[in-house]
């Protein structure tokens, strides 16, 4: 299987940053389905839900968007595409690399989210 | 200080339907757009004043202010319609074309809604007018991004001015506006047998969204996306 590119969000940019940051995520992740490279986008599972800094959140949701339209878009080609949600400081590592390699496999996974952690539970969908 | 509705992109036709019902409602409502001309009128039309800025500059909330200001109105009801895309396949996509979306449909609401913060009191409401694309859509990967992340904006500014403003966004699907009617009439009539609804939702359907929302019958409701869209979301 071929090495996926995982995009991670960066955090802190501001408002007067999001275009630069969804410019440089969109450019990298054409880059790198375009090329028959699996990607996965890690956003944090808090800023999908707007707890803490608005241009966080948006930045995390307007990645998880970009996940849905590319994915959307590149069915046809088979590109794999999804989004994995961590739960910030108590992440497990081993656990998130395992979730990149299997949202990373060709098995017909795309344009999905995996929210990993509790955060989510009781809270609206995203 | 009496409050007023301010609703961007109010040149357009959603953005008029929204104005006019929100004037029922409220009487005082402050339009703004960059088309000058048709904003004019618009305002004649409805009775309402007007600011002719371009949003994506820096000096736009000054001038939104400003207008304000002269008519000694603080804000009951900001919406944050204006909106625009620029369609093309992935591969295909302009960094210009990208980066425009961006600016027009993520940042400048931000930037606007942040800088009218201090001028809501309790009871205040902010309606974003995001999409039912941004769940997903073809050869809009600007547009999507843009409004998914007006969405993620939407729960953050909900949690932080919680409990004096409230923030919702309303995402609507295929609605019928000059833009749509331009639209090849074929693939018009494809997009609409895909909605439950067997048609395309009128401007005034989701200005009833709007006035919902922003009106004291929806004091519990707030961080919410409510997706206006005939059933297309949920539909084959």
């Amino acid at each position: 299987m071929t090495a996926p590119f995982v995009h991670a969000a960066p955090r802190g940019v501001g408002i007067e940053g999001l275009e630069a940051a969804l410019l440089e995520a969109f450019q990298r992740l054409r880059e790198a389905l375009t090329a028959g490279r699996p990607a996965v986008v890690i956003v944090r599972d808090a800023d999908l839900l707007g707890h803490g800094d608005p241009a966080d959140a948006a930045l995390a949701n307007g990645l998880l968007g970009l996940v849905r339209a590319l994915a959307t878009e590149g069915a046809r080609e088979q590109w794999i595409v999804n989004a994995l949600a961590v739960d910030g400081e108590e992440t497990d590592e081993a656990a998130q690399d395992v979730w990149v390699q299997r949202l990373s496999e060709p098995v017909g996974v795309t344009g999905v989210l995996i929210r990993l952690g509790d955060l989510h539970l009781g809270r609206v969908p995203v | 200080m009496s409050g007023a509705a301010i609703v961007t992109g109010a040149a357009g036709a959603l953005g008029k339907s929204i104005a006019s019902r929100l004037r029922r409602d409220l009487g005082a409502v402050l339009l703004v757009d960059l088309d000058e001309q048709s904003l004019a009128g618009v305002a004649d039309s409805i009775g309402a004043h007007y600011v002719a800025t371009d949003l994506t500059s820096e000096q736009a909330p000054a001038a939104v202010c400003d207008a304000l200001d002269q008519q000694g109105w603080g804000v009951q009801v900001l919406v944050n319609n204006a909106g625009i895309n620029r369609d093309a396949r992935a591969g295909s996509m302009t960094d210009e074309n990208f980066t425009t979306v961006l600016r027009v449909d993520l940042v400048a609401p931000a930037r606007l809604a942040l800088s009218l913060r201090g001028r809501m009191g309790a009871g205040a409401s902010v309606v974003n007018i995001v999409s039912r694309a941004a769940f997903g859509n073809f050869g809009q990967s600007n547009y999507v991004a843009a409004k998914s992340g007006l969405i993620g904006l939407t729960r953050a500014l909900a949690i932080d001015w919680a409990p004096d403003v409230r923030v919702n966004a309303i995402a609507p699907g295929l609605v019928d506006t000059p833009m749509t009617a331009g639209m090849p009439e074929k693939v018009l009539t494809r997009m609409v047998e895909r909605v439950p609804a067997g048609r395309m939702g009128q401007p005034e359907e989701i200005a009833e969204v709007v006035a919902f929302l922003a009106s004291p019958a929806a004091s519990y409701v707030t961080g919410q996306t409510v997706v206006a869209c005939g059933g297309r979301s949920i539909g084959p």
